[in-house]
């Protein structure tokens, strides 16, 4: 029964999206003035949107919700983990209690926090720009180390294929920096390192994007019609 | 030969001490390397801005955080820097990426604006976060174009849209001269969605490992132009006059470069010292 609400409402819902779009916005006789046909969907488009941006946050809101839950289970079981999940739970509450101060106001002078409001802000930036900052940064940066090793050991001259990537990875990196124009600036323009990469940027690599554009769209259109008309999935 | 054979069995530990090493390098000595050449999809982006009229806004997207900062950040206050100069006035929205693109984008926006003499309300306005669905932006932005009020009742600061000076010119996303979009890979829905059907014309500001995906779409059309990491960043400042953060960041970004090709030449050679010595001894 759930799945086919599921269904049904995703069936509805995929309709309503491609019968407004396909729809003209109004219809109307040479020289009338009032359209004798006007998009019924249309005024319906605002709320669907509203909609769309619900359902995100309350996906958005899965999230937290089970992890506390997996994280709390840990805890209060004292299994392997315990600490990092009372760590994790512990600034969970810390972010949401200082975002949700800084932002409601009147949420801060109704718990007579109004007199803390420095410390308060403190607390916020040591999270923000001391923590969330810090870790997102450094996380994004240890890939400088992964690709220099996957570099080492995977990029290998074995075969012409791999010899041609290869020299078109070393041109594409190096025409990407000003140091491709640091060695090859005294070069005519045509014999510049960037003049290649954007060559290899905006003609093979645009063919290539165009093949794998194409075929993943042509795919994800396939998955789509499948998921909105249900066909494929078991029912119960 | 031996010697060479062992750059084959490097243990991972010391490349990382290498990179690390090598990085460091041009944040401790002021290198500085030429930035002569500037490529057609970041020309094209400045002389779209460039090209704005003083009754019009460009809309920005700052939809970026920690993880993309080392290259959005830069792109982003390249462009400010650009419309502060020539006095064009913008929007700043968060559309469905992060969360904390709000805040990341009001501390570079912010002191360049004050510095420029603009003021809040009339000259730049801030719009905040739109939470959407992760792979299907469309039906969100499709509302930014037609209904930018709709989408965003009130700005950051709590104040009604229509209480913005600024607003009364911005009814409609697509009422905008230009949209820029700086975030780690731009949703194709900006291209289908806003450019496709309400002919807004598209800048995008995107991470420099995902820019090969955007370039059939400068060939098309469909996207004006194109800032492609931090080198994009860089030719914006170059254009525009002034060296900021791209500028600044070209020289660690090449060091980063090349310790994958040392990386990559030296795994060769030792491969094929292996080899050979393996060969000799047969």
């Amino acid at each position: 029964m759930r799945k086919t609400v599921v269904r049904v409402v995703t069936l509805l819902g995929g309709l309503f999206f491609v019968l407004e779009f396909m729809l003209p916005a109004e219809l109307r006789r040479p020289g009338a003035e009032q359209p004798y046909f006007t998009n019924p969907l249309s005024p319906w488009l605002n709320l669907a949107t509203d909609l769309v941006i619900v359902l995100g946050t309350m996906a958005f809101l899965l999230g937290p919700i089970n992890l506390v839950r997996s994280h709390l289970g840990n805890l209060f079981r004292g299994q392997r983990g315990a600490v990092e999940s009372a760590v994790f739970l512990l600034f969970l509450v810390l972010g949401l209690g200082l975002a949700g101060l800084k932002e409601f106001p009147d949420l801060k002078r109704g718990l007579g926090l109004a007199a803390a409001d420095s410390a308060l802000q403190s607390g916020y930036n040591l999270l923000f720009y001391g923590l969330i900052n810090a870790f997102g940064a450094t996380s994004m940066a240890l890939l400088a180390f992964y690709l220099v090793s996957a570099a080492y050991r995977s990029f290998r001259f074995q075969s012409l294929e791999a010899g041609v990537m290869m020299i078109t990875a070393v041109v594409v990196l190096l025409g990407l920096v000003p140091l491709g124009t640091f060695l090859t600036g005294w070069l005519p323009t045509e014999f510049q390192l960037p003049t290649w990469a954007a060559w290899i940027f905006a003609v093979p690599n645009s063919a290539v994007q165009r093949a794998v554009v194409i075929g993943a769209f042509a795919g994800a259109f396939a998955a789509g019609l499948r998921l909105w008309l249900g066909v494929g999935q078991k029912t119960e | 030969m031996r010697l060479l054979a062992r750059l084959h069995r490097i243990d991972r530990r010391w490349l990382y001490v290498a990179t690390l090493v090598l990085m460091l390098v041009p944040f401790i000595l002021p290198l500085t390397l030429p930035a002569g050449h500037v490529a057609r999809t970041t020309r094209a982006a400045f002389e779209l801005i460039d090209s704005c009229p003083p009754d019009k806004v460009v809309i920005i997207d700052s939809s970026w955080d920690a993880g993309s900062q080392a290259e959005n950040r830069a792109q982003l206050e390249a462009v400010v820097a650009h419309l502060c100069r020539r006095r064009i006035k913008f929007v700043v929205t968060s559309l469905g990426v992060t969360a904390l693109g709000p805040d990341f984008a009001r501390d570079i926006i912010r002191p360049l604006a004050e510095r420029a003499g603009y003021e809040y309300g009339r000259d730049w306005v801030q719009l905040g976060f739109v939470q959407g669905v992760a792979g299907a932006l469309g039906p969100l932005i499709d509302r930014f174009c037609r209904d930018l009020w709709g989408l965003y009742p009130r700005d950051v600061h709590n104040t009604p849209v229509e209480e913005l000076p600024l607003m009364q010119a911005v009814r409609r996303g697509a009422d905008a001269h230009a949209f820029c979009c700086f975030t780690y890979a731009p949703a194709y829905e900006w291209i289908s969605f806003a450019n496709a059907q309400y002919g807004l014309r598209l800048v995008f500001g995107c991470m420099t490992i995902m820019c090969p995906a955007y370039y059939p779409y400068i060939d098309s059309g469909q996207l004006a132009g194109m800032l492609v990491g931090n080198v994009g960043a860089a030719e914006y400042e170059a254009l525009n006059g002034v060296a900021g953060r791209g500028t600044r960041l070209g020289v660690p970004a090449a060091f980063g470069n090349c310790a994958i090709i040392i990386a990559a030449v030296l795994g060769n050679i030792g491969l094929w010292a292996e080899r050979r010595g393996r060969r000799a001894a047969a």
